[in-house]
């Protein structure tokens, strides 16, 4: 009988199993995990020994006869894990092969283990490679920066000292994860669209692809919302958290629909996110981003809970995470802030569903018809419909608000709606939206301010519907808040 | 039989078993040693590799989009 009659499995106790849910995983939690995305990767070779001959890989098995801990540390590389599922993908499906020269195998054990960076403060210490010559690191699906000159990686290094000084500092717990879980940094190019841009893979764990950060903040907070990805990319190796991962449904975090498993890494992501601002809150503006967060992140969680997608393990996760977070709520922050945060989830929803549903033509006339004709509304909604393409948040109010809790004057351009919404005088804003609406009823910015600071139901629940058959009257001299109170009776 | 997430409340402490095996322990030649499962299999490593056919099958989109900067 072979080694493999009796393999065990992966398991955690329950306990340990809250906990991590919770962010807060054990060390020897972390170990598990890591010893499973090792499994993961020897597993995915042996199918590729398995299923032809592997360049290489008769070195790689004599290199771990001298040195098994070494092999078995270059073989736990995140990369690895691209490479092997890529090339394992193509052989079995058909998918593009893997940009990777042929004697991967070979280059990863003669390859020199690159460049790093340290830091450490009070005791703790962090070491990350930085990944950026491997060709596979555009697996992480951003573009890769290439090789950094000495300029750009003394700064990495100076932002990484002053982004471990702060978590250390004020999240020694949270720091400890990371130093544990983080392997590589691979730099990604800019995104124009965005203010600083990361990502990870379930193909990789312990990797965080990020363009370099604006400061110190930006990327610890960076590095704990994608240390975050990985860890629940190993979870969801281990354990199927949803029944139904591709039912799409509202991302407080995103202005494209996003499905079950997305919205999940989302709040998880965000549960440290908003952990590290709880920290700092003595601070308007990270009393804003800790208020918003924790709103968002229960929300998200209640939602997945009552959506009925989640496995037991997925609602004993998803449980646990939405304990965390609600612990939380009795936190206080200034009432501004709490207004300008409430409000700003709120402007977020609104948006999302004049982005995201659809009211059909048909259904619009129908309303429209009843409008003129003084008839009662039908009872007519909406419909979900998937996103071409990802969608960041975009807001103009959002950037004001991050001006104004910063004590700096308002962007270029501000509307005036905006300005006296975020000033509070929302019986100003809501003036200043109607016009809009009146003037432009294309316009969907104007019609979530209306939204924002209108009573009735029906604009808030569903603005998309008051939008549409606004638009189906072509009639500028049709009142909204009119229309949106006969939606609403 | 392992079941995906499944509980165990056997022991003093529920616990959560995956079906995914631990061979962290093994050396490639003895991993490489185990002949492939067959398709009635219905050891711990036969479905653990037809889960992991599966995961294969349905690859998740990377995880990108994240704003760090305020």
């Amino acid at each position: 009988m072979g080694p493999t009659a009796t393999l065990p499995v992966h398991r955690l106790s329950d306990p340990a199993f809250a906990a991590l849910a919770a962010g807060r995983p054990a060390a020897a939690t972390l170990g598990e995990l890591r010893r499973s995305q090792l499994s993961k990767h020897l597993l995915l070779l042996r199918e590729l020994v398995a299923a032809g001959e592997v360049p290489g890989y008769a070195a790689l098995v004599a290199a771990e006869r001298a040195d098994p801990a070494g092999i078995r540390a270059l073989l736990s590389r995140p990369l690895v894990g691209v490479w092997a599922t890529r090339r394992l993908s193509a052989l079995r499906t058909g998918a593009p092969a893997p940009e990777a020269p042929p004697d991967y195998l070979a280059s990863l054990v003669s390859g020199t283990a690159g460049r790093r960076l340290t830091a450490t403060h009070d005791g703790l210490s962090i070491t990350v490679r930085i990944e950026d010559s491997d060709p596979l690191r555009a697996g992480l699906g951003l573009p890769p920066t290439p090789t950094l000159t000495a300029a750009e990686l003394d700064r990495w290094q100076q932002l990484l000292t002053g982004a471990w000084r702060l978590l250390v500092a004020q999240l020694r717990p949270d720091a400890e994860v990371l130093a544990t879980v983080l392997d590589c940094i691979v730099p990604v190019e800019p995104d124009p669209a965005a203010r600083g841009i990361s990502a990870t893979s379930a193909d990789a764990f312990g990797a965080v692809a990020m363009s370099e950060p604006a400061d110190a903040t930006a990327l610890a907070v960076g590095l704990l919302h994608e240390t975050q990805h990985s860890l629940l990319n190993a979870v969801q190796y281990l354990f199927d958290l949803h029944d139904r991962p591709d039912a799409l449904g509202y991302s407080p975090w995103r202005d494209d629909p996003r499905p079950a498993a997305g919205i999940l890494h989302g709040a998880y992501a965000y549960l440290t996110v908003t952990r590290f601002w709880r920290t700092r809150r003595a601070d308007p503006l990270a009393a804003f981003e800790f208020a918003r967060w924790r709103a968002a992140v229960l929300t998200a969680a209640d939602g997945l809970l009552a959506g009925g997608t989640l496995t037991a393990a997925g609602a004993r996760f998803v449980t646990a995470l939405r304990a965390e977070v609600r612990s939380w709520l009795a936190d206080d922050v200034p009432a501004t802030v709490a207004r300008l945060a409430t409000g700003a989830n709120a402007d977020h929803h609104l948006r999302w569903r004049l982005r995201n549903h659809e009211v059909r033509p048909g259904d619009a006339r129908l309303l429209a018809d009843a409008w003129s004709q003084g008839r009662a509304a039908p009872r007519i909604g909406s419909r979900l419909r998937p996103a071409p393409r990802r969608a960041l948040e975009a807001s103009s109010r959002l950037d004001l608000i991050h001006a104004t809790l910063r004590g700096g004057p308002a962007p270029a351009g501000t509307a005036d709606g905006d300005l006296a919404y975020v000033q509070g005088d929302e019986a100003a804003a809501l003036r200043a939206y109607r016009k809009r609406v009146v003037a432009d009823p294309g316009d969907d910015t104007a019609w979530t301010g209306l939204a924002l600071t209108a009573a009735g139901s029906a604009l808030r629940d569903a603005p998309e519907v008051v939008a549409a058959v606004h638009r189906a009257l072509g009639d500028p001299s049709v009142d909204p808040l009119a229309l949106a109170s006969w939606l609403s009776s | 039989m392992p079941v995906d997430g499944g509980t165990s409340t056997t022991g003093a402490t529920p616990e959560w078993r995956s079906a995914m095996v631990d061979v962290s322990g093994l050396s490639l030649a003895e991993l490489a040693a185990a002949g492939a499962p067959a398709p009635d299999d219905d050891s711990v490593l036969a479905h653990c590799l037809r889960r992991l056919a599966d995961d294969l099958a349905r690859p998740g989109e990377p995880i990108a989009g994240f704003n760090s900067a305020l």
